[in-house]
């Protein structure tokens, strides 16, 4: 795939969209939902590595821009009437589940940062976890793929 | 010198440069140049965030950092301060100023990445070391964060007028790196206190979390303002481009061919 840019197809600009406000999305839904709202996940895990705390820094400050751009690229696509809505929902989708994945995988197991609940059987959450990432995936690919298929 | 005093001289100091904005926009008006009184408050509002009152506790210090380093400077330079000062002083005076603004010094200075290493490098250094204890209430430390965080938001969002053009990926790399410098040191701080410094649990974990989501909200207005002048530029190029179409084919402006 091609990075957004002038002469690019109008899907991929809004399939790109679509993925940077997924990934910014996502990020926002762990942040709230998990941290804030269920206090399931811990602020600071004192297991999490170097590397763990430099990632999950660098991914929240990129879901902040991204899912800003990515709302702002989704309005010149729309002035310019080219924004391809299926598209755009593929690329949040495939994102989204992105993002939960690597979230999932190298940050919470790899990295050691914080756990998805604490005093508990972890193995459902995870497995849970992981299952709906690739969901999302497979079905924002999917979508992606017809939204080619169409134009 | 004592606090009062030092307080004092920071509000006088505050009125004079509010008052010299003011002066600048006038002239701008009087002699009939457009300036909105939108950028008047928001300057205002900057100028009057530099005097938030510190406080004993660890929390009281990082709220007060958190609106010198980051709030303040985003208000100020939404004011667009250079801009003013550029059309509002004699000519002789502007030439200097934008030879100033030209030169090899101040284009690497605004020089997004190094104006994020500048400011986030100036924080690491002072709360992982042992700085903090011994200088972590010195009224001048106040002073340095609220200029490096002025000099990091004017790099990111230049929108004062620069000769040295940066891109949109430059600007947005430097403002996700230097977010994720202060996520992280914020992340540290609630578990390790600054070296040599004793801090109830409590007040250094708030403090810390204060630090990770006043962050976040001026990171997301930051995001916002870079965004925005992507949008706008998209904006006018995509004018420009039909207006070349339409003198090139003859059709007239507005039309779709």
């Amino acid at each position: 795939m091609t990075t957004p840019g002038r002469g690019v197809q109008p899907t991929a600009r809004s399939a790109w969209a679509g993925v940077l406000a997924g990934i910014g999305v996502a990020a926002f839904a762990d942040e709230t939902v998990f941290h804030q709202l269920l206090h399931w996940h811990h602020f600071y895990d004192r297991s999490t590595t170097d590397a763990g705390l430099v990632s999950d820094g660098l991914f929240h400050a990129f879901g902040f821009f991204a899912v800003v751009f990515g709302l702002v690229l989704v309005a010149d696509l729309r002035r310019g009437d080219r924004l391809s809505g299926r598209a755009l929902t593929g690329g949040v989708l495939t994102g989204a589940g992105a993002f939960q994945l690597y979230d999932g995988t190298v940050q919470h197991k790899l990295l050691g940062l914080h756990q998805i609940r604490y005093a508990v059987d972890l193995t459902p959450y995870d497995w849970t976890w992981n299952v709906v990432a690739v969901l999302l995936v497979v079905a924002g690919v999917v979508l992606l793929r017809r939204a080619r298929a169409t134009v | 010198m004592s606090a009062h005093a030092g307080h004092s001289l920071q509000a006088l100091l505050a009125v004079a440069v509010f008052a010299a904005y003011e002066a600048g926009a006038w002239r701008l008006r009087r002699r009939g140049d457009r300036w909105t009184p939108r950028r008047d408050v928001v300057f205002g509002a900057g100028v009057a965030a530099t005097l938030v009152p510190g406080a004993p506790t660890f929390t009281g210090h990082m709220l007060q950092h958190v609106v010198l380093g980051m709030v303040a400077p985003v208000l100020v330079v939404l004011g667009r301060p250079v801009t003013l000062l550029l059309r509002a002083v004699p000519k002789t005076a502007r030439h200097r100023l934008k030879r100033v603004l030209g030169s090899w010094a101040a284009g690497v200075l605004v020089f997004p990445p190094v104006a994020a290493v500048i400011e986030a490098g100036s924080l690491w250094l002072l709360y992982r070391t042992s700085l903090f204890a011994a200088i972590g209430d010195e009224p001048w430390l106040h002073g340095h964060v609220f200029l490096t965080g002025l000099l990091f938001t004017t790099a990111v969002c230049r929108l004062d007028p620069f000769r040295h053009r940066v891109g949109l990926g430059v600007r947005a790399g430097a403002l996700i790196g230097a977010a994720a410098a202060h996520a992280v040191l914020a992340k540290t701080l609630y578990v390790t206190p600054p070296p040599g410094v004793l801090l109830a649990v409590a007040d250094r974990q708030a403090g810390a979390q204060l630090m990770y989501y006043g962050g976040d909200v001026v990171e997301l207005g930051l995001a916002l303002i870079v965004a925005l002048q992507w949008y706008a530029a998209r904006g006018r190029a995509d004018v420009r481009a039909r207006r070349a179409r339409s003198r090139r084919t003859g059709v007239p402006r507005g039309a779709r061919s």
